[in-house]
Protein backbone atom coordinates (compact mmCIF):
# COMPACT_ATOMS: atom_id res chain seq x y z
CA UNK A 1 0.00 0.00 0.00
CA UNK A 2 2.67 2.38 0.94
CA UNK A 3 4.62 1.59 -2.62
CA UNK A 4 0.81 1.85 -4.55
CA UNK A 5 0.82 5.29 -2.88
CA UNK A 6 4.61 6.32 -4.06
CA UNK A 7 3.97 5.31 -7.53
CA UNK A 8 0.28 7.07 -7.67
CA UNK A 9 2.33 10.23 -6.45
CA UNK A 10 4.79 9.96 -9.03
CA UNK A 11 2.77 8.99 -12.05
CA UNK A 12 0.84 12.49 -10.88
CA UNK A 13 3.86 14.57 -10.61
CA UNK A 14 5.15 13.39 -14.04
CA UNK A 15 1.76 14.01 -15.45
CA UNK A 16 1.55 17.74 -14.10
CA UNK A 17 5.16 17.88 -15.15
CA UNK A 18 4.36 16.59 -18.86
CA UNK A 19 1.04 19.47 -18.84
CA UNK A 20 2.75 22.59 -17.63
CA UNK A 21 6.02 21.55 -20.30
CA UNK A 22 3.38 21.25 -23.18
CA UNK A 23 1.09 24.14 -22.30
CA UNK A 24 3.12 26.68 -23.78
CA UNK A 25 3.81 24.60 -26.76
CA UNK A 26 -0.21 24.61 -27.60
CA UNK A 27 -0.47 28.08 -26.85
CA UNK A 28 2.61 30.31 -27.09
CA UNK A 29 3.08 32.03 -30.71
CA UNK A 30 5.55 30.66 -33.23
CA UNK A 31 7.57 33.04 -35.09
CA UNK A 32 9.65 31.21 -37.67
CA UNK A 33 13.34 32.75 -37.94
CA UNK A 34 16.20 30.46 -38.42
CA UNK A 35 18.85 32.42 -36.73
CA UNK A 36 16.68 32.75 -33.61
CA UNK A 37 17.37 28.52 -33.31
CA UNK A 38 21.44 29.42 -33.03
CA UNK A 39 23.28 28.56 -29.74
CA UNK A 40 23.32 31.28 -27.66
CA UNK A 41 26.31 32.82 -27.16
CA UNK A 42 25.59 36.81 -26.47
CA UNK A 43 25.63 37.34 -30.28
CA UNK A 44 28.75 35.76 -31.11
CA UNK A 45 29.22 32.84 -33.72
CA UNK A 46 29.75 29.61 -31.17
CA UNK A 47 33.44 28.42 -32.02
CA UNK A 48 33.84 25.20 -31.77
CA UNK A 49 32.13 22.36 -29.91
CA UNK A 50 30.43 23.00 -26.78
CA UNK A 51 31.48 19.59 -25.04
CA UNK A 52 34.90 20.00 -25.30
CA UNK A 53 37.54 19.56 -22.52
CA UNK A 54 36.58 21.18 -18.93
CA UNK A 55 38.64 21.50 -16.14
CA UNK A 56 39.98 18.61 -14.43
CA UNK A 57 38.92 19.87 -10.62
CA UNK A 58 34.98 18.93 -11.79
CA UNK A 59 35.87 15.63 -11.69
CA UNK A 60 38.47 15.31 -8.77
CA UNK A 61 35.13 16.95 -6.70
CA UNK A 62 33.21 14.41 -8.34
CA UNK A 63 35.22 11.35 -6.87
CA UNK A 64 35.54 12.82 -3.92
CA UNK A 65 32.16 13.63 -3.06
CA UNK A 66 31.66 10.09 -3.81
CA UNK A 67 34.02 8.57 -1.68
CA UNK A 68 33.36 11.27 1.22
CA UNK A 69 29.76 10.59 0.70
CA UNK A 70 29.63 7.24 0.72
CA UNK A 71 31.28 7.50 4.35
CA UNK A 72 28.82 9.07 5.75
CA UNK A 73 26.43 6.80 4.51
CA UNK A 74 27.73 4.12 6.75
CA UNK A 75 27.22 6.53 9.36
CA UNK A 76 24.13 7.02 9.61
CA UNK A 77 23.04 2.80 10.42
CA UNK A 78 25.71 3.45 13.04
CA UNK A 79 23.90 6.51 14.55
CA UNK A 80 20.85 4.21 14.50
CA UNK A 81 22.40 1.51 16.22
CA UNK A 82 24.06 3.28 18.80
CA UNK A 83 21.20 3.88 21.14
CA UNK A 84 20.38 0.28 20.98
CA UNK A 85 22.95 -1.32 21.37
CA UNK A 86 24.32 -3.11 24.75
CA UNK A 87 28.05 -3.32 24.56
CA UNK A 88 28.17 0.95 23.79
CA UNK A 89 32.23 1.10 24.11
CA UNK A 90 32.42 -1.42 21.36
CA UNK A 91 30.39 0.91 19.26
CA UNK A 92 32.47 3.63 20.08
CA UNK A 93 35.58 2.21 19.52
CA UNK A 94 34.45 1.05 16.12
CA UNK A 95 33.42 4.79 14.99
CA UNK A 96 36.69 5.93 16.45
CA UNK A 97 38.34 3.80 13.87
CA UNK A 98 36.34 4.55 11.13
CA UNK A 99 37.09 8.37 11.73
CA UNK A 100 40.79 7.79 11.97
CA UNK A 101 40.39 5.95 8.54
CA UNK A 102 38.34 9.09 7.41
CA UNK A 103 40.16 12.44 8.65
CA UNK A 104 43.38 10.38 7.20
CA UNK A 105 42.13 10.52 3.83
CA UNK A 106 40.86 13.71 3.95
CA UNK A 107 44.10 15.11 5.07
CA UNK A 108 46.00 13.32 2.38
CA UNK A 109 43.12 14.99 -0.05
CA UNK A 110 43.99 18.40 1.08
CA UNK A 111 47.68 17.81 1.66
CA UNK A 112 47.82 16.26 -2.32
CA UNK A 113 45.83 19.67 -3.41
CA UNK A 114 43.11 17.47 -5.39
CA UNK A 115 40.82 20.45 -4.24
CA UNK A 116 43.08 23.56 -4.37
CA UNK A 117 40.86 25.95 -7.15
CA UNK A 118 42.94 28.65 -6.83
CA UNK A 119 46.95 28.12 -7.17
CA UNK B 1 -9.30 -0.67 -1.46
CA UNK B 2 -10.82 2.40 -2.84
CA UNK B 3 -10.95 3.93 -0.20
CA UNK B 4 -7.67 3.49 0.80
CA UNK B 5 -6.90 5.11 -2.93
CA UNK B 6 -9.51 8.11 -2.54
CA UNK B 7 -7.93 8.80 0.83
CA UNK B 8 -4.17 8.39 -1.05
CA UNK B 9 -5.65 10.79 -4.04
CA UNK B 10 -6.59 13.94 -1.28
CA UNK B 11 -3.09 13.60 0.37
CA UNK B 12 -1.93 14.12 -3.08
CA UNK B 13 -3.86 16.92 -4.00
CA UNK B 14 -3.48 18.40 -0.45
CA UNK B 15 0.89 17.73 -0.25
CA UNK B 16 1.02 19.44 -4.29
CA UNK B 17 -1.03 21.82 -3.52
CA UNK B 18 0.14 23.68 -0.88
CA UNK B 19 3.39 24.23 -2.49
CA UNK B 20 2.47 24.90 -5.73
CA UNK B 21 -0.18 27.54 -4.60
CA UNK B 22 2.20 29.30 -2.20
CA UNK B 23 5.05 29.04 -5.08
CA UNK B 24 3.32 32.59 -6.78
CA UNK B 25 2.95 33.86 -3.51
CA UNK B 26 6.93 33.20 -2.22
CA UNK B 27 8.03 34.73 -5.49
CA UNK B 28 5.75 37.56 -4.41
CA UNK B 29 7.00 38.23 -1.28
CA UNK B 30 10.89 37.60 -2.56
CA UNK B 31 9.77 40.59 -4.99
CA UNK B 32 8.62 42.90 -2.75
CA UNK B 33 10.65 42.22 0.13
CA UNK B 34 13.63 42.87 -2.09
CA UNK B 35 11.56 46.45 -2.68
CA UNK B 36 11.31 46.66 0.89
CA UNK B 37 15.11 45.64 1.76
CA UNK B 38 16.58 48.10 -1.19
CA UNK B 39 14.03 51.18 -0.37
CA UNK B 40 11.53 50.60 -3.45
CA UNK B 41 8.78 49.49 -4.51
CA UNK B 42 8.92 46.64 -6.20
CA UNK B 43 5.98 44.66 -8.44
CA UNK B 44 2.82 46.97 -7.16
CA UNK B 45 0.78 47.48 -10.23
CA UNK B 46 -1.29 44.83 -11.44
CA UNK B 47 -4.16 44.65 -8.64
CA UNK B 48 -4.06 45.60 -5.02
CA UNK B 49 -0.51 45.70 -3.72
CA UNK B 50 0.42 43.67 -6.94
CA UNK B 51 -1.10 40.30 -5.58
CA UNK B 52 -1.87 39.31 -8.89
CA UNK B 53 1.87 40.01 -10.52
CA UNK B 54 2.22 36.23 -10.17
CA UNK B 55 -0.73 35.03 -12.22
CA UNK B 56 -0.19 37.97 -14.63
CA UNK B 57 3.60 36.25 -15.35
CA UNK B 58 2.14 32.48 -15.14
CA UNK B 59 -0.11 33.88 -17.89
CA UNK B 60 2.46 35.57 -20.05
CA UNK B 61 5.12 32.27 -19.36
CA UNK B 62 2.40 30.18 -21.12
CA UNK B 63 1.64 32.31 -24.27
CA UNK B 64 5.37 32.70 -24.66
CA UNK B 65 7.02 31.21 -27.97
CA UNK B 66 8.86 28.08 -27.24
CA UNK B 67 12.14 28.23 -29.10
CA UNK B 68 13.36 24.49 -29.83
CA UNK B 69 17.04 25.24 -30.59
CA UNK B 70 18.83 23.00 -33.61
CA UNK B 71 22.04 22.11 -31.81
CA UNK B 72 20.46 20.75 -28.49
CA UNK B 73 19.94 16.79 -28.21
CA UNK B 74 16.26 16.84 -28.00
CA UNK B 75 15.35 13.68 -25.95
CA UNK B 76 17.52 15.08 -23.19
CA UNK B 77 16.62 18.73 -23.46
CA UNK B 78 13.12 17.75 -22.84
CA UNK B 79 13.56 15.27 -20.15
CA UNK B 80 15.65 17.87 -18.01
CA UNK B 81 12.83 20.26 -17.08
CA UNK B 82 10.35 17.39 -16.11
CA UNK B 83 12.99 15.43 -14.29
CA UNK B 84 14.04 18.62 -12.14
CA UNK B 85 10.12 19.01 -11.47
CA UNK B 86 9.40 15.39 -10.67
CA UNK B 87 12.79 15.19 -8.54
CA UNK B 88 11.98 18.76 -6.31
CA UNK B 89 8.43 17.30 -5.83
CA UNK B 90 9.12 13.69 -4.52
CA UNK B 91 10.84 14.63 -1.17
CA UNK B 92 6.95 16.27 -0.55
CA UNK B 93 5.76 12.70 -0.48
CA UNK B 94 7.14 12.19 3.24
CA UNK B 95 6.96 15.24 5.04
CA UNK B 96 3.76 15.44 7.73
CA UNK B 97 2.22 18.50 8.14
CA UNK B 98 0.67 17.49 11.36
CA UNK B 99 0.99 14.42 13.63
CA UNK B 100 -1.21 11.48 13.32
CA UNK B 101 -4.46 11.51 14.73
CA UNK B 102 -7.56 8.99 15.51
CA UNK B 103 -10.67 9.61 13.90
CA UNK B 104 -13.65 7.39 13.11
CA UNK B 105 -11.94 4.77 15.11
CA UNK B 106 -8.61 4.65 12.43
CA UNK B 107 -5.32 6.54 12.47
CA UNK B 108 -4.87 8.92 10.17
CA UNK B 109 -0.89 8.93 8.63
CA UNK B 110 -0.31 12.77 7.22
CA UNK B 111 2.11 11.96 4.48
CA UNK B 112 1.30 10.32 1.26
CA UNK B 113 4.54 7.55 1.54
CA UNK B 114 4.99 6.71 5.03
CA UNK B 115 7.98 4.76 5.58
CA UNK B 116 9.85 4.25 8.71
CA UNK B 117 12.94 5.33 6.13
CA UNK B 118 10.91 8.78 5.13
CA UNK B 119 13.78 11.01 6.09
CA UNK B 120 16.37 9.03 4.18
CA UNK B 121 14.24 8.83 1.17
CA UNK B 122 13.93 12.69 1.46
CA UNK B 123 17.24 13.57 1.66
CA UNK B 124 18.21 11.01 -1.58
CA UNK B 125 15.49 12.08 -3.60
CA UNK B 126 15.88 15.73 -3.44
CA UNK B 127 19.98 14.78 -3.43
CA UNK B 128 19.01 13.86 -7.35
CA UNK B 129 17.95 17.36 -8.18
CA UNK B 130 21.86 17.43 -9.26
CA UNK B 131 20.65 15.19 -12.72
CA UNK B 132 18.32 17.69 -13.75
CA UNK B 133 20.81 20.76 -13.21
CA UNK B 134 23.37 18.33 -15.07
CA UNK B 135 21.30 17.08 -17.81
CA UNK B 136 20.11 20.24 -18.80
CA UNK B 137 23.67 21.66 -18.99
CA UNK B 138 24.56 19.03 -21.14
CA UNK B 139 21.91 18.51 -23.42
CA UNK B 140 21.56 21.86 -24.60
CA UNK B 141 24.79 21.37 -25.84
CA UNK B 142 26.00 25.37 -25.27
CA UNK B 143 29.39 26.34 -23.57
CA UNK B 144 27.84 28.75 -20.74
CA UNK B 145 25.04 25.96 -19.91
CA UNK B 146 28.15 23.32 -19.59
CA UNK B 147 30.13 25.48 -16.96
CA UNK B 148 26.84 26.59 -15.65
CA UNK B 149 25.57 22.92 -14.71
CA UNK B 150 29.11 21.86 -14.11
CA UNK B 151 29.41 24.53 -11.65
CA UNK B 152 26.33 24.02 -10.07
CA UNK B 153 26.66 20.49 -9.68
CA UNK B 154 29.77 20.63 -8.10
CA UNK B 155 28.22 23.01 -5.71
CA UNK B 156 25.66 21.11 -4.68
CA UNK B 157 27.58 17.72 -4.05
CA UNK B 158 30.33 19.26 -1.96
CA UNK B 159 27.53 21.18 0.19
CA UNK B 160 26.06 17.84 0.49
CA UNK B 161 28.57 16.48 2.71
CA UNK B 162 28.84 19.09 5.22
CA UNK B 163 24.41 18.92 5.06
CA UNK B 164 24.54 15.15 5.92
CA UNK B 165 27.23 15.36 8.84
CA UNK B 166 24.50 17.50 10.09
CA UNK B 167 22.03 14.73 9.26
CA UNK B 168 24.12 11.45 11.15
CA UNK B 169 24.85 14.25 14.55
CA UNK B 170 21.04 15.18 14.54
CA UNK B 171 19.96 11.26 13.91
CA UNK B 172 22.59 10.33 16.61
CA UNK B 173 20.96 12.75 19.10
CA UNK B 174 17.31 11.61 18.49
CA UNK B 175 18.21 8.17 18.64
CA UNK B 176 15.51 7.48 15.48
CA UNK B 177 15.46 8.13 12.25
CA UNK B 178 10.95 8.32 12.44
CA UNK B 179 10.01 12.13 11.43
CA UNK B 180 7.18 11.40 14.20
CA UNK B 181 9.83 10.35 16.64
CA UNK B 182 12.18 13.11 15.08
CA UNK B 183 9.19 15.81 16.04
CA UNK B 184 7.98 14.23 19.17
CA UNK B 185 10.95 14.49 20.92
CA UNK B 186 11.17 18.13 20.12
CA UNK B 187 7.97 18.66 21.89
CA UNK B 188 7.45 20.43 25.37
CA UNK B 189 10.03 22.61 26.90
CA UNK B 190 12.97 22.67 29.34
CA UNK B 191 12.82 24.86 32.35
CA UNK B 192 9.35 25.89 31.28
CA UNK B 193 10.02 28.64 28.37
CA UNK B 194 12.71 27.35 26.17
CA UNK B 195 11.36 24.71 23.69
CA UNK B 196 13.18 21.26 23.04
CA UNK B 197 14.21 22.10 19.34
CA UNK B 198 16.69 20.51 18.00
CA UNK B 199 18.24 23.96 17.26
CA UNK B 200 19.19 24.19 21.23
CA UNK B 201 21.11 20.96 21.31
CA UNK B 202 23.13 20.75 18.18
CA UNK B 203 23.47 24.82 17.22
CA UNK B 204 26.75 23.83 14.68
CA UNK B 205 24.82 20.84 12.70
CA UNK B 206 21.85 23.73 12.39
CA UNK B 207 24.48 26.13 10.97
CA UNK B 208 26.17 23.92 9.09
CA UNK B 209 22.52 22.27 7.54
CA UNK B 210 20.97 26.04 7.29
CA UNK B 211 24.44 26.90 4.80
CA UNK B 212 23.59 23.54 3.21
CA UNK B 213 20.33 24.43 2.26
CA UNK B 214 21.28 27.51 0.68
CA UNK B 215 23.90 25.86 -1.69
CA UNK B 216 21.88 23.00 -2.42
CA UNK B 217 19.13 25.38 -3.62
CA UNK B 218 21.37 27.55 -5.56
CA UNK B 219 20.17 30.77 -4.07
CA UNK B 220 22.30 34.02 -2.96
CA UNK B 221 25.17 33.51 -1.95
CA UNK B 222 26.03 30.94 -3.61
CA UNK B 223 24.36 30.99 -6.91
CA UNK B 224 26.97 30.63 -8.63
CA UNK B 225 25.40 28.60 -11.49
CA UNK B 226 24.78 31.64 -12.92
CA UNK B 227 26.40 34.79 -13.45
CA UNK B 228 25.48 37.47 -16.06
CA UNK B 229 28.85 38.45 -16.77
CA UNK B 230 30.45 34.99 -17.12
CA UNK B 231 27.93 32.47 -18.15
CA UNK B 232 24.77 34.52 -18.47
CA UNK B 233 21.84 32.16 -16.90
CA UNK B 234 23.76 29.20 -16.27
CA UNK B 235 22.09 25.82 -16.97
CA UNK B 236 18.93 27.06 -18.35
CA UNK B 237 20.43 29.41 -20.85
CA UNK B 238 18.99 27.65 -23.69
CA UNK B 239 14.83 27.24 -22.29
CA UNK B 240 12.62 29.09 -22.68
CA UNK B 241 8.47 30.23 -22.13
CA UNK B 242 7.19 27.31 -19.33
CA UNK B 243 10.21 24.98 -19.56
CA UNK B 244 12.22 27.84 -18.20
CA UNK B 245 9.28 28.12 -15.48
CA UNK B 246 9.71 25.07 -14.87
CA UNK B 247 13.14 25.19 -13.60
CA UNK B 248 12.63 28.03 -11.80
CA UNK B 249 9.53 26.64 -10.26
CA UNK B 250 11.36 23.68 -9.34
CA UNK B 251 14.07 25.38 -7.41
CA UNK B 252 11.50 26.83 -5.06
CA UNK B 253 9.62 23.65 -4.58
CA UNK B 254 13.46 22.45 -3.76
CA UNK B 255 14.09 25.17 -1.30
CA UNK B 256 10.71 24.86 0.23
CA UNK B 257 11.28 21.12 0.87
CA UNK B 258 14.53 21.57 2.45
CA UNK B 259 13.61 24.58 4.41
CA UNK B 260 10.81 21.94 5.54
CA UNK B 261 13.14 19.44 6.77
CA UNK B 262 15.36 21.90 8.49
CA UNK B 263 12.35 22.71 10.28
CA UNK B 264 11.62 19.40 11.18
CA UNK B 265 15.03 18.56 12.30
CA UNK B 266 16.07 21.89 13.72
CA UNK B 267 12.92 23.69 14.96
CA UNK B 268 10.67 21.23 15.84
CA UNK B 269 8.50 20.34 12.61
CA UNK B 270 5.13 20.24 13.63
CA UNK B 271 4.92 20.64 16.90
CA UNK B 272 2.96 24.02 18.28
CA UNK B 273 4.02 27.19 18.12
CA UNK B 274 4.88 28.58 21.92
CA UNK B 275 1.45 29.69 22.89
CA UNK B 276 -0.08 27.69 20.79
CA UNK B 277 -0.63 25.07 22.76
CA UNK B 278 -2.98 26.84 25.27
CA UNK B 279 -5.48 26.45 23.12
CA UNK B 280 -7.72 23.59 24.57
CA UNK B 281 -8.25 20.44 22.07
CA UNK B 282 -11.55 19.22 22.47
CA UNK B 283 -12.25 18.57 19.02
CA UNK B 284 -10.40 16.07 16.96
CA UNK B 285 -9.75 18.56 14.76
CA UNK B 286 -8.15 21.06 16.24
CA UNK B 287 -4.65 19.29 17.09
CA UNK B 288 -4.28 18.44 13.90
CA UNK B 289 -5.27 22.11 12.54
CA UNK B 290 -3.07 24.17 14.88
CA UNK B 291 -0.10 21.70 14.29
CA UNK B 292 -0.22 22.83 10.38
CA UNK B 293 -0.53 26.20 11.37
CA UNK B 294 2.52 26.16 13.07
CA UNK B 295 4.50 23.89 9.94
CA UNK B 296 3.39 26.66 8.14
CA UNK B 297 4.29 29.48 9.79
CA UNK B 298 7.71 28.38 10.76
CA UNK B 299 8.06 27.87 6.72
CA UNK B 300 7.11 30.94 5.91
CA UNK B 301 9.57 32.31 8.04
CA UNK B 302 12.32 30.29 6.75
CA UNK B 303 11.03 32.09 3.39
CA UNK B 304 11.32 35.00 4.87
CA UNK B 305 14.90 34.37 5.89
CA UNK B 306 16.00 33.00 2.81
CA UNK B 307 14.82 36.44 0.88
CA UNK B 308 16.45 38.47 3.61
CA UNK B 309 19.75 36.45 3.12
CA UNK B 310 19.89 37.27 -0.28
CA UNK B 311 19.42 40.93 -0.60
CA UNK B 312 22.03 41.18 2.40
CA UNK B 313 24.93 39.09 1.74
CA UNK B 314 27.05 39.27 -1.53
CA UNK B 315 27.92 36.42 -3.35
CA UNK B 316 31.29 34.51 -3.29
CA UNK B 317 34.10 33.82 -5.29
CA UNK B 318 33.58 30.07 -6.75
CA UNK B 319 37.20 29.42 -5.29
CA UNK B 320 36.26 30.52 -1.85
CA UNK B 321 32.78 28.91 -2.03
CA UNK B 322 34.84 25.36 -2.83
CA UNK B 323 36.75 26.31 0.12
CA UNK B 324 34.81 26.88 2.75
CA UNK B 325 32.38 23.61 1.54
CA UNK B 326 35.55 21.35 1.71
CA UNK B 327 37.80 22.96 3.95
CA UNK B 328 35.43 24.74 6.46
CA UNK B 329 32.47 23.13 7.11
CA UNK B 330 33.63 19.39 6.22
CA UNK B 331 35.94 19.24 8.90
CA UNK B 332 33.66 21.38 11.06
CA UNK B 333 30.59 18.33 10.93
CA UNK B 334 33.12 15.84 11.54
CA UNK B 335 34.51 17.39 14.72
CA UNK B 336 30.86 17.98 15.84
CA UNK B 337 30.15 14.73 15.37
CA UNK B 338 32.99 13.36 17.19
CA UNK B 339 32.06 16.01 19.88
CA UNK B 340 28.63 14.60 20.19
CA UNK B 341 29.20 11.22 20.03
CA UNK B 342 31.94 11.27 22.76
CA UNK B 343 29.88 13.83 24.85
CA UNK B 344 26.91 11.46 24.65
CA UNK B 345 28.56 8.43 25.79
CA UNK B 346 30.71 10.10 28.61
CA UNK B 347 27.44 11.90 29.94
CA UNK B 348 25.79 8.43 30.19
CA UNK B 349 28.94 6.54 32.28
Amino acid sequence: MEFLSFIIFLTIATVLGLVLMFISNILGQKVKIVRKNDVYESGVNPVGSATRQYDIKFYVTAIMFLLFDVEIVFLLPWALAYNNAIDKGFLIAGFAFFITVLLVGYIFVINSKALQWEE
Amino acid sequence: MLEGILEILIKIVVVLGIPLGALPIIIHVERRGAGFIQRRLGPNRVGPFGLLQPLADVAKFMFKEEVHPTHVRPFFYTAAPLIALVVALLPLACIPLFGTFEFDGRTIYPEVFRSDMGIFYAFAVSALGSYGILLAGWASNNKYTMLGALRACAQMVSYELSLSTAIVAMIFVFGTNDIHGIVGAQTGYWFGFLPKWGIFVQPVAGMLFLVGIFAESNRLPFDLAEGESEIVAGYHLEYSSMKFAIFFMAEYIHMLALSALFIIFFFGGYSLLPGLDLIPTDNAFILPLLQAVSFITKIAIMVWVFVWVRWTLPRFRYDQLMDLGWKRLLPLGLVNLIVTVLFVYFRNQ
